[in-house]
Order: C-alpha cells, then structure tokens, then sequence
C-alpha cells in the first residue's frame, strides 16, 4: 500500500499547508546527472527511431527538379567526409578537452580543500569564475586572445584553431571537475580522517591512502556525466569557424548548391550521430552510478 | 676607447639606413613565403563556385585555381586556409594568411585595412531573389519589409539603409532560401551571378530576379597592406594582369559554370595585346 501524504498527494487535511525546508544537498537539490539520467531513460530503439523520423519527413511539396530523395542522396555521399574530418574532430576536441579540464580541474579541487587559506581561496575563486561563465564567452576569449604561431627562436609551432577550443572548452570543464573532487572528498564520513589521524597518518597520506580511492568510484558518474555535456556542447566552436561538424555540415550544403530540402536531412544527421556517442555513455553512467551507491 | 666608439658610431650609422630602408619595404610576408616554400591563402570554403569544397571534401573552386596559379608561379606550396566574411580581414592583418582571395568587394574602408591589389579580377553586383507573385519592380518595393540574406554580406547594410529593408541575416544560404520559401521575408538578397545560376537550374520557377543590379563591386585579392607596393603587391598585381589579359580568368569561369560577365570580356578587350589588336 503507498501511503498518501495529505497537502502532497491527497486533499490537506487541514488548511495550514506545511511546505519542505529546502535542503540544497538533500531530496530536494537539484540533480547532478540529470542530462545523462534523460537520456539514459530513453528506450534502446530511440535512435531508431529517431532515424525512421528523419526518413518518414514528408516529402517536400514543393520541392521541383531537386526532391527529397536527392536530398539524401546527396547526404549520403557527403556522410564518410562529415564523419571523418567533422565528428572526428569533435570527439577529439571533446577527448583533449577532457583531459585537460581533468587534470586541472582535480589539482583546483585538491586546492579547495587545502589547509592554506590563500590556495583554499584561489582554487575557490578561479573554480567559481570559470564554472559560471558563458561558455561562448570563454571560447571567444580563448580563441581571439592566444596566437596562431608560436614562434621560439627559429622552431615555428603553429597552434591551430581547434587546439583553442581545446583550450577554451576545457576551462569550464576544469572548473566542474574541481567541484566534482571538492565534493566527493568532503562525503567522505569526517570520522575516517580522524581514525587514520589516530593511526599517525599524515594528512597527505590520509588523503591519497584514504579518502581519494573511495571517491575515485564516486567521481566516475558525474565525470561522464560532464563528458557527455562537453561532446555536445563542441559544435559550439563553428561559431568561430573551427572546423567540426556543423562547420563542414555548412559548407558540405553550400557545395551541394544549398538547396533549402538539405537542411531537415543534414542537420537531422548532426543530430542523430551525436546522439548516437551519447546515448551508451548516458546508459553506462547511469549503471555505475547504481553500482557505486552507498547501499543502506 | 677611440676605435670602439667609432666602431659604435659605425655599428649605430648601420643602424639607421637599415631602419630607413626598413620602413619602405621590408617583404616580411614574401620572404617568409620564400623560406618556408609553403603560401597560405585565404579563400571561402561556402561561396559556390567561387570557393566550396567538394564531395571529398577538398577545396576547389574558381579563386583556389587563382591561388594555385599564384603559388605555382612563385614555385611554392600551397595551402587553403577557409575563411568567412566576418574573420578574413583579421587573418590577414594577424598574418595567419599570407594572402587572401576570398570573395572580397573592394571597398574604400577596406582598403585601409588590407593592401587590395589592382586591377580587380571579378565583379558582381547585388539583387534579390523573390516571388514572381509578388511583382516587385524596384528597390523602394522593399522598404520595411522583412528581407532575408547572409550574415557579412556588405550589401546587407546598404540595402537597410537605401531602401528600408529589414535584413534577416542567417549563417547560411540554405536557411536564407529556407526562410524565403517558408515566406519569413518576400525577398533573398545576394549576388546577382549566385542567384542568376540558381533560377537556371529548374528548382525555383515560381521566383524571379525583378530589380536592375546595385552596387556593381569589383572584387579585389588582398595582401599585408605594407607589402602592397613591394613585391608580394607588385606580384599579385601582374598576376592578376596576366590573367585578366591572356584570357585565363574567362576560361576559369567557363570551367566553373559561371555565366559569363561583361566585366571580364570588357577586360579582356582593353588588356588586348596592342601588337595583336
């Protein structure tokens, strides 16, 4: 039997309604994984069937000589080039991206929870600026501020413009990550830092003895979780006209003589190959993350 | 003490004529060029047929042939870098292209920006696009209806304040024409070669080109503006010459599928060889 809370699910029982607290780290926060819980949600046929869609559009009325089967012809010839030098680019700027936001974003959540108050407060700040800022904003900065060449002495390194979106993208990643660390090493239950205190641990030791290897498992989730956020965020950078996917979607549709009944089957495509990279990482965070929960 | 002063005053003296000489020309751009044997050049990658890539998704087009012709000359490679209407300046003056043939009017405030050699190889002017169930006639027919067009067009801005129109600039050209079909604007403005080779094919018989041309713009190839009067300039310049002259430039554009411009026969016919006249 479900039991009923009166004011929630059933008439009140009396007038003088009684509202929860709101809890920030509660039942009541915001959920963290809420991308990839949406989309892990979506039944395995989804991508069928969103193909089936794209295939099912009705054909164009008024499309004269050019019709809509051309129009997939034309997708079709075009696709080994879109998905080799566009979504290729994507994942690898997805990949770099990750790694570097990574790598600073867990030194920056080291920092937040360190005994020095100034590195406490600057890994504070920068996580705080980075994590909420606009992501364009930051890609603009990125790509128009840093060289194209990097010229030392005579070696000429030349720094192209989807290494900036690396860059760029991995700013707001970092700054996530450095969250994901600081949090996951303060749900550790505070007892076990005073237990290895006691056992003449030193803090460092405790910490990477200790705590990091349990939140390693908890980190995992909402890491792809960021992974998946980041991957589809990167057609962001065709807006600075680095070349990636909607970048050559353009271009591909502009050699095919622009046709208007191009746009529903190659965006349609962008989408579905997206979707296509995101959706088993969506199904694997959500399984690790059931795995990994504390059970009680 | 004597002789390393004079020795310093010589070493300074050096100093200046080099300076001197300096501030004409220094070539930086062609000498790089020339060192590293590679010229990159800026051309469009969404501009059919001037600049589009193909099915394997290589660059190719009427101005990557002019730039190909350059290179070849100079004895380099060449490299394509893709640029679009909004950045192309800007890679030019940061030196991230060596040289840009992208489509470009040349335009008095340009100028100023980048060394835009003469004599222009190309011309187009601006029209619309636009149901013929409309019956425009004129310009003015325009005024505060909403017009569709592409983002970095210059003409965007002058049709708004010629005549009124409000201009819809979306990215691309598909979405522009989208958007005219789906009667979001009664016209699409663009170049009147684009839209002549459009109305060509069969797929948009219930259009027409209504208005005379406007604003029939030479297109201009670009180099740094300081080496516009060195050799990179003074190159270009013969290059284009060459080309407008011997008749290459109205073979590229029969190659391409372009209909043929006045400009380019008006060309042809004053550039003629006098001894063969």
């Amino acid at each position: 039997m479900i039991r009923r809370i009166p004011g929630l699910d059933t008439k009140a029982a009396t007038d003088l309604a009684v509202l929860h607290p709101f809890d920030p780290n509660g039942s009541t926060a915001p959920d963290g994984l809420l991308v990839s819980r949406w989309m892990a949600k979506l039944p395995l046929w989804t991508p069928l069937a969103l193909a089936a869609l794209i295939f099912a559009w009705p054909m164009a009325a008024l499309a004269q000589n050019f019709t809509y089967g051309d129009a997939f012809d034309t997708l079709l010839r075009w696709m080994p080039f879109l998905i080799k030098s566009g979504f290729l680019f994507n994942v690898l700027i997805s990949f770099f991206a990750m790694l570097i936001g990574t790598l600073l974003g867990t030194a920056l959540g080291l920092g937040q929870i360190s005994l020095n108050p100034v590195v406490r407060w600057f890994a504070w700040a920068v996580t705080q600026t980075f994590r909420n800022s606009p992501w364009l904003v930051l890609l603009f900065i990125v790509l128009l501020a840093f060289p194209f060449e990097i010229v030392i002495g005579t070696v000429i390194i030349p720094v192209p413009d989807w290494m900036k979106a690396v860059v760029g993208l991995s700013l707001p990643v970092m700054a996530n990550i450095s969250e994901i660390v600081r949090g996951a090493v303060i749900s550790v239950p505070t007892a076990q830092w005073e237990a290895s205190e006691s056992l003449a641990f030193s803090r460092t030791q405790t910490l990477w003895r200790i705590i990091l290897p349990q939140c390693f498992k908890r980190m995992i989730p909402p890491w792809m979780n960021w992974y998946a956020i980041l991957t589809m965020a990167t057609p962001l950078c065709s807006l600075l006209g680095v070349e990636e996917l909607l970048t050559l979607t353009r271009q591909a549709m502009e050699g095919a003589d622009n046709h208007p009944e191009l746009l529903v089957p190659f965006y349609s495509f962008a989408l579905l190959i997206f979707f296509l990279y995101c959706y088993p990482i969506a199904r694997l965070t959500i399984r690790l993350e059931r795995r990994f929960m504390v059970k009680l | 003490m004597k002789k390393l002063f004079s020795a310093i005053s010589v070493a300074a003296l050096l100093a200046t004529t080099s300076a001197a000489t300096a501030a004409q020309c220094t070539n930086d751009t062609w000498n790089k060029v020339m060192t590293r044997g590679k010229m990159v050049v800026g051309v469009k990658a969404d501009y059919k047929p001037w600049g589009f890539r193909n099915e394997s998704g290589e660059i190719v087009g009427m101005e990557i042939d002019m730039a190909k012709a350059a290179a070849d000359a100079m004895g380099v490679d060449l490299e394509l870098v893709p640029v679009q209407s909004s950045n192309r300046m800007q890679f030019l003056e940061q030196g991230k292209i060596d040289m840009m043939i992208a489509t470009m009017s040349d335009r008095d405030d340009r100028r100023k920006i980048v060394g835009i050699v003469q004599p222009n190889y190309y011309t187009s002017g601006t029209n619309v696009m636009a149901p013929k169930a409309l019956g425009l006639t004129k310009w003015e027919d325009l005024r505060g209806k909403p017009v569709c067009g592409k983002q970095g067009a210059f003409y965007n801005k002058i049709v708004a304040e010629r005549y009124g129109a409000e201009i819809i600039a979306f990215t691309g050209n598909a979405e522009a024409k989208q958007a005219l079909r789906d009667k979001k604007c009664i016209a699409w403005v663009y170049d009147d070669s684009s839209i002549g080779s459009d109305l060509a094919s069969g797929n948009w018989d219930e259009f027409e080109m209504p208005l005379v041309s406007e604003d029939d713009n030479p297109w201009g190839l670009a180099v740094p503006l300081e080496e516009k009067n060195c050799i990179f300039g003074n190159f270009m310049s013969g290059l284009s010459y060459n080309m407008l002259a011997d008749g290459s430039l109205v073979e590229l554009e029969k190659k391409w599928g372009i209909k043929p411009t006045q400009f380019l026969a008006d060309k042809l016919e004053n550039f003629a060889d006098w001894l063969e006249k």
